[in-house]
């Protein structure tokens, strides 16, 4: 695996599902060790994106990279097994397993390289979460905010240098989502690459150093987090105001 | 050792604890003397209710472990059978013939499993079309196997037999050792507590953490680094082995096989043996498999027509009032008022 310190790269990434074009010729790079906060209204294509990227859809066209490989034609499971944590929009945890089954079944596909880091990180992340490994509760049991907390915490199990969480806080009090941005704020200044499509833009503006927006299938801007706010276009496209 | 132990004893079947552990060592101990205690013929008769367990037992580590529903594992039961067959048919009076059958009837089921299940999971065939294409692969194996009377449907010396199946199937036998009457019911206790057991240790293990991820969300599963269709796979080709197995033991009981045995009917049986116990333990099925062939027979050998119209009304009874089966559900009510007598006495 060649890293050229790019740790996601996006060439001419094109999807169209019937007449709808979703994604159009997306160019896009992640540094590694970035937090990248992805953006954009509904329908922006925000979620096709993360879906390619993550494998759970084939692109019409372009490549994907991830640390200078090219995983275009990867499953899904190639992808994360060279490094890369992802979380869903809707909260994918197991439900009818226990929070420490939840905890382990990651484990067994860990990047074993990462292991040390990737476990400091884990343990950061468990204490912030107030999440025990060995606790045999449901995960279904748990509230909306710690099974959030649980799936990401599912994620830095796996020992990833990259994760992608898609909308991380969705459905999740102020207090929490405080929480949840001083913990991958922790993290990322660790070394972990983090990508997050978000619509909460106090939560971006409180963790992003370099915002995506997403508007029409396009890349509509690329800028730090206080250009994008000041941007009277994005203002104007995602703010609904000029 | 301690290892070991963990992994029988985990959190991935019911029936946990020393207690459960004394309970099970004096149940194997009553099979270990129930011979001593009664006659030929009814030992013979339990040992077919023991030889359909491993069949159960599959049925349960890949419907209710892994999520996937096969309505046709009784053709790898009735391909190891046939395959047997033919094998120790061919080598009569060689004491070799019986174990290159068994080595054989296992082989072959676990290769058209394997063959058939790379297909269904590789391709990613959806869930709910796999039951229907396993029981349209074991009624063409029924088929197929009922045309196949007449001189001309031999392998070797030995005739396939159409709907009067193939008779004259050769015991078991380890050299000089025959296993027929009680040396096979001992053969078959043995065989159930190794699976049984050996399929515990796999569910407490990691993979087997991973094949109930997989039954919770597939696509979560695959996404924390799983290639799912492998795993999928090989529980597939596993059960199908276990269901091999149990078609072994059925032929070296009964010395004889016909196409029925991959019939409809008999490809309902482990469905329904499977979701009576409580598809998500190993424990309740295994119960359940010994139960239902229990009642199966003893209501034929009364002479009531209905013993299948029985079965079958307890599996909607089941599905209405028990959905996670009765023994599992049962089990639960247990450990509740366990729990609850213990933590009244502690106050």
């Amino acid at each position: 695996m060649t890293d050229n310190g790019t740790a996601i790269e996006a060439r001419s990434l094109s999807k169209r599902f019937g007449g709808v074009v979703a994604a159009d010729e997306v160019n896009f790079k992640v540094r590694s060790g970035e937090l990248r906060c992805m953006i954009g209204p509904n329908g922006a294509g925000k979620s096709t994106l993360f879906a390619m990227l993550c494998g759970i859809q084939r692109a019409d066209s372009g490549q994907i990279f991830f640390f200078g490989e090219d995983v275009t034609h990867r499953q899904a499971f190639h992808r994360v097994q060279l490094g890369v944590g992802l979380t869903f929009q809707t909260n994918r945890a197991f439900h009818q397993l226990s929070v420490g089954e939840n905890l382990t079944i990651p484990q067994g596909s860990a990047k074993l390289e990462n292991k040390a880091a990737g476990q400091e990180r884990l343990e950061f992340a468990l204490d912030a979460f107030d999440l025990d490994p060995r606790d045999e509760t449901k995960a279904g049991e748990l509230s909306h905010n710690q099974l959030q907390w649980l799936e990401i915490a599912m994620v830095l199990a796996g020992y990833p240098n990259l994760i992608l969480l898609d909308e991380p806080t969705a459905g999740m009090a102020t207090e929490e989502t405080q929480q949840t941005a001083k913990v991958l704020k922790h993290l990322n200044a660790t070394g972990l690459t983090i990508v997050v499509v978000e619509h909460d833009m106090a939560f971006v503006r409180d963790i992003a150093q370099m915002v995506t927006v997403l508007h029409q299938g396009r890349i509509f801007a690329e800028d730090t987090v206080d250009k994008i706010i000041a941007h009277d276009d994005v203002r104007q496209i995602y703010l609904g105001r000029a | 050792m301690s290892r070991l132990l963990a992994l029988i004893g985990g959190g991935g079947d019911i029936g946990r604890g020393r207690v459960f552990w004394i309970a099970f060592g004096a149940v194997v101990l009553l099979f270990l003397l129930y011979p001593t205690q009664t006659s030929a013929f009814r030992v013979s008769n339990v040992s077919f209710y023991l030889l359909n367990i491993p069949l159960g037992l599959g049925m349960a580590l890949l419907w209710g472990y892994c999520g996937v529903l096969s309505f046709g594992h009784v053709a790898y039961f009735g391909i190891a059978g046939y395959v047997y067959g033919i094998i120790a048919g061919n080598m009569p009076g060689d004491p070799l013939g019986p174990l290159a059958g068994v080595a054989g009837g296992l082989l072959a089921s676990a290769l058209v499993a394997g063959v058939f299940g790379y297909f269904v999971f590789y391709a990613r065939v959806q869930k709910w079309i796999i039951p229907i294409l396993t029981l349209v692969l074991t009624l063409l194996l029924e088929t197929f196997l009922g045309q196949t009377a007449g001189y001309q449907w031999r392998v070797g010396s030995v005739l396939l037999g159409g709907y009067n199946g193939m008779t004259g199937i050769p015991w078991f036998q380890i050299g000089s050792l025959v296993f027929e009457g009680y040396s096979f019911y001992y053969l078959c206790v043995f065989m159930v507590l190794v699976c049984y057991l050996g399929l515990r240790m796999l569910v407490n293990s990691n993979f087997g953490q991973v094949i109930v991820a997989i039954r919770e969300d597939e696509l979560r599963t695959e996404l924390l680094g799983y290639d799912i269709r492998a795993r999928q796979w090989l529980v597939f080709v596993l059960s199908a082995m276990l269901a091999g197995l149990s078609g072994l033991l059925y032929v070296q009981w009964g010395n004889y096989i016909t196409p029925s045995q991959v019939g409809l009917l008999q490809a309902a049986l482990p469905v329904i043996w499977t979701a009576v116990g409580g598809t998500t333990s190993l424990l309740a099925v295994m119960i359940s498999t010994f139960a239902l062939n229990w009642l199966t027979y003893t209501l034929s050998a009364q002479g009531n027509q209905y013993a299948m119209v029985i079965i079958g009304a307890l599996l909607v009874v089941t599905m209405l009032f028990f959905p996670r089966g009765i023994v599992v559900m049962l089990a639960e009510r247990i450990g509740r008022l366990t729990s609850r007598r213990v933590s009244a006495a502690k106050s």
